[in-house]
């Protein structure tokens, strides 16, 4: 069941039916075996696997908390944090090994990893290791520990929500008021227009170029490489939005992922604003203990950890070597970035006017850095992302298509669509700005009711003029 | 050591680590209080408090610091 197609969207509303006229005490409970049917509806065996991967975490923490020795804390933490690395890569790389090395085996190309199987992982791995260092006592609510995995809206795309802030919402789980639920349904109804609005039709450019590159000029090609940033952020940005929204329709409130990344002003600042659930996530729990391991290494070991760290993020997406790619190159970026900072800000701290020429040409640079990076991560091959990125260099690759053409149609959207596209993506990210600093939105709410409503309609016209049927979601499939 | 030579200590850590030659810090002073004490900054002063006072905690010791004034106890607890 996709998040966007209209048996969910009948199943959210059945849910929350149910939901509101069930008793205070036995919410968490509807909305765990909620959650399990919604697990159930695309594999009955993976909702076993999830339930048995509960238990056995359940288990541990107990243990974890209970043993009186370090030793044994360590022992009990250790053998549940391998358990659990242990059934993430072995489902990981299932698909790589099938493809790479037994590519003739029957089922080869259909294995599909469980649904969520990333974001339940790390979030029980994190409450683990919450529970080692005492920053939370084991849950002894079976109930709570088992939702907290399986919550229906976080688990086919996160965002991956920390135990803490999690169990305290679910103790008091309240109906949310008006207010909530329709800050609820705003958030939903921006996710899908900015889904159906801007992702999509931009995923029409990036599929084309990324097709054959070689049909295409360099500077079709920077395009194409700058719509897939775009894409990548309008898909991803949009089922979190849907995320966080239905999960204000049930009372509990997610963590946010994004933060204008756009506008950073360097690559450790991006990755602070991008996925930022699963960023702190391993910074907290990868980085920080790796960092303190290999201290005595100094800078060496800086860079150590912060390679692993960035491997570690693109390897999250997939064993590929394209997503190892990504990993090394933003690890080589956050290194470097970090390393000269220091020196960098001298520098300018003594050149005023180029201070200012900075504040515009950091985060265009660091757009640029990741737009090239996510050559790596679209595309299907190693090979096939270097021929891309070769053919982006005028003049590098023999063609006789000229470097500066830049043909609309053949990158497949028109260029009233292209233009709506740009008005819908930046009206989005001014009111999520404004937004997050509590700006204009006394105003907004002050405006007249039918003003307000006219402009919810027309998003909900615009929505259902857009949606063509089930629509998978970028993110869904890590 | 005093907290007070602790505290002065700290400080130059602090200016030297968030690059901020006036930065002041007292026990209250939490990662809200200073721009750029993210996690990732939390370590990296962590080590570097380590190396200015000679000694060594724990991730678990510094999982469990919520402001100055915690820093301060544990490296009291530690420095001789």
């Amino acid at each position: 069941m996709s998040f966007l197609s209209f048996e969910f969207a009948l199943f959210v509303g059945v849910a929350l039916l149910i939901f509101h006229l069930g008793r205070a005490g036995w919410r968490p409970g509807l909305l765990l075996a909620l959650s399990y049917v919604f697990y159930l509806t695309w594999s009955p065996l993976h909702a076993l696997l999830l339930a048995a991967v509960t238990t056995g975490v359940y288990r541990t923490a107990l243990w974890i908390e209970s043993r009186r020795t370090e030793r044994g804390k360590r022992a009990w933490v250790a053998l549940g944090v391998m358990a659990l690395l242990v059934l993430l890569f072995g489902f990981k790389s299932a698909s790589w090994w099938l493809k790479e090395v037994f590519p003739h085996a029957p089922g080869a190309m259909k294995f599909v990893a469980p649904l969520g199987l990333s974001y339940y992982v790390f979030k029980m791995l994190g409450y683990l290791l919450d529970v080692y260092w005492e920053v939370l006592p084991a849950q002894r609510n079976f109930v709570t520990l088992a939702l907290y995995g399986a919550f229906f809206p976080q688990i086919v795309s996160g965002p991956i929500q920390r135990a803490q802030s999690f169990f305290e919402q679910i103790k008091n789980l309240q109906n949310p008021d008006a207010e909530e639920f329709a800050t609820g349904l705003r958030r939903i109804l921006f996710g899908l227009f900015k889904k159906l609005a801007v992702a999509d039709p931009l995923s029409v450019v990036v599929a084309n170029v990324h097709a054959n590159p070689a049909g295409f000029s360099p500077l079709e090609l920077l395009a194409g490489a700058y719509c897939y940033w775009f894409q990548l952020y309008a898909d991803f940005s949009a089922i979190t939005d849907i995320a966080i929204g239905i999960g204000l329709l049930f009372g509990v409130r997610g963590p946010e992922n994004f933060d204008l990344p756009y506008f950073s002003p360097s690559i450790p600042v991006f990755w602070r604003r991008w996925h930022m659930s699963l960023t702190t996530w391993l910074t907290d729990y990868l980085f920080t203990p790796l960092r303190m391991s290999l201290r005595t290494l100094g800078t060496v070991g800086l860079c150590l950890a912060i390679m692993i760290n960035t491997v570690a993020i693109g390897l999250w997406h997939g064993l590929a070597w394209t997503f190892l790619a990504f990993g090394i190159l933003h690890g080589i970026f956050v290194s470097v970035s970090v390393l000269t900072q220091k020196r960098r800000n001298l520098f300018f701290k003594n050149r005023p006017a180029l201070a200012q020429v900075r504040r515009f040409a950091a985060p265009f640079l660091t757009f640029n850095l990741v737009a090239f990076s996510l050559i790596f991560f679209r595309s299907g091959s190693f090979s096939a992302a270097l021929e891309y990125i070769a053919r982006l260099i005028p003049g590098f690759k023999t063609t006789a298509i000229p470097a500066m053409r830049l043909d609309l149609s053949l990158l497949g959207i028109s260029a009233p669509a292209l233009m709506f596209c740009a008005v819908a993506f930046l009206a989005g990210e001014a009111v999520t700005w404004a937004a997050r600093r509590r700006l204009w939105v006394e105003w907004f709410f002050a405006r007249p009711v039918f003003l307000r409503r006219t402009l919810y309609y027309a998003l909900i016209t615009a929505v259902l003029f857009l949606f063509k049927g089930t629509i998978s979601f970028i993110y869904a499939r890590f | 050591m005093t907290r007070d030579e602790i505290h002065q200590k700290l400080t130059g850590v602090f200016r030297d680590v968030f690059d901020n030659p006036g930065l002041e810090i007292s026990e209250l002073t939490t990662a809200q209080d200073v721009v750029e004490w993210d996690s990732l900054m939390h370590v990296n002063l962590v080590v570097a408090v380590e190396k200015a006072f000679g000694v060594r905690f724990t991730t678990k010791e510094i999982k469990g610091l919520a402001d100055v004034g915690d820093l301060m106890q544990l490296i009291g607890r530690r420095a001789k």
